[in-house]
């Protein structure tokens, strides 16, 4: 009957202190790992935005960048005018030309581009064209880098996934 | 030793008694470890070479915008950052020179079309590679540089051509906070 009792079973089974894994090598590991990783790590990380090209337009050799490039149907320009331009002709500031519609001057704002008035126009310009995807931009070569990208973002931001870069052959009389 | 320190110590009931203390047990690192396993796995998942060569460079001040486009899967890009005063071109950063050689001097303008050309087949090697030209301009460059680097780049053969901006989605409200102040 004896050894039936559970409590004399369970004193058979040995004392011994479980053993446990050897974690050093691991953590070892992670040590180094982690440190570099962390190098590597961009912490301002920059934005991107894709580019296409207009065929046969201005001087700028053609490509199809950004996933895109097909025929323009419906051809909406922004036109954005230089210091230069503006000396000989007294008007600085943007042009969105359509066909078939006036062209929309936004002049700009003691030397500024005013791009909350381009926000509005492409505003309106993507509720009368709703399907409309490309948009061309054309920059004179004084205009700053970042002035084209403002305008690049914002037809980026109003839908116009297929955005277009021209230069336009300027000529100054 | 003086006698009344050896009668002393012959008192056993005199005779300190130290406790005995427990063993200290070990520290467990189990949650320290999990804690590791977590930050590995976010940044082995996070990190990739390409945020190497897109690295954003303390001396250009980046555009902002609202919008971000992701690189392509499969892009390997080439760098080009454009300084006010000068032109690294690739990722080993070579000295290409200043801005106006690429609208002044004709050679300088052809040897940067060399250059992505030798990259665009390099890339082109790799299996499904998508050629990708990366500028990064600085926001006072004028556009014509941009133009002659954008141009040099579809002479080379690169099918995509990225630019690098900063994201910022309320840049368009500061700015027509600072036009509405002058």
């Amino acid at each position: 009957m004896e050894r039936y009792r559970p409590s004399a079973m369970r004193q058979q089974k040995s004392q011994t202190i479980p053993q446990e894994p050897n974690l050093v090598p691991i953590m070892n590991l992670f040590l180094t790992i982690i440190p570099m990783l962390m190098m590597m790590v961009v912490i301002s990380q920059i934005a991107l935005l894709a580019l296409n090209f207009s065929q046969g337009e201005g001087g700028v050799t053609t490509g199809g960048g950004g996933g895109g490039g097909g025929p323009v149907t419906e051809k909406v320009e922004i036109h954005i005018l230089g210091k230069n331009y503006a000396a000989s002709t007294n008007f600085l500031g943007m042009e969105i030309r359509e066909p078939g519609v006036a062209t929309k001057n936004i002049p700009a704002i003691n030397g500024f581009y005013d791009y909350p008035s381009l926000d509005k126009a492409l505003q309106e310009i993507r509720s009368r064209k709703g399907n409309l995807n490309d948009i061309t931009v054309l920059v004179h070569p004084d205009v700053l880098y970042g002035d084209l990208m403002k305008t690049i973002d914002l037809c980026k931001v109003h839908g116009f996934s297929q955005v277009h870069y021209s230069a336009p052959k300027v000529q100054y009389y | 030793m003086h006698i009344t320190d050896k009668l002393s110590s012959s008192n056993k009931s005199a005779r300190r008694v130290r406790r005995k203390f427990e063993e200290a047990k070990s520290l467990s690192i189990t949650s320290l470890l999990d804690e590791l396993t977590i930050i590995l796995v976010f940044l082995v998942k996070n990190i990739s070479t390409e945020a190497v060569k897109i690295s954003s460079d303390p001396a250009i001040q980046y555009p902002t915008t609202i919008t971000n486009d992701e690189l392509l899967a499969k892009g390997v890009a080439t760098p080009i950052k454009i300084f006010p005063d000068r032109i690294v071109v690739g990722t080993e950063a070579l000295e290409y020179g200043s801005p106006a050689d690429l609208l002044e001097n004709p050679k300088k303008r052809q040897d940067l079309i060399t250059y992505l050309s030798a990259e665009v087949n390099s890339i082109l090697q790799q299996k499904d590679a998508e050629t990708c030209l990366l500028v990064q301009a600085d926001y006072s460059i004028p556009c014509d540089y941009i133009t002659e680097i954008v141009r040099a780049g579809t002479a080379a053969g690169y099918s995509y051509i990225y630019f690098a901006t900063l994201e910022d989605a309320d840049w368009l409200q500061k700015y027509n906070l600072s036009l509405a102040q002058q």
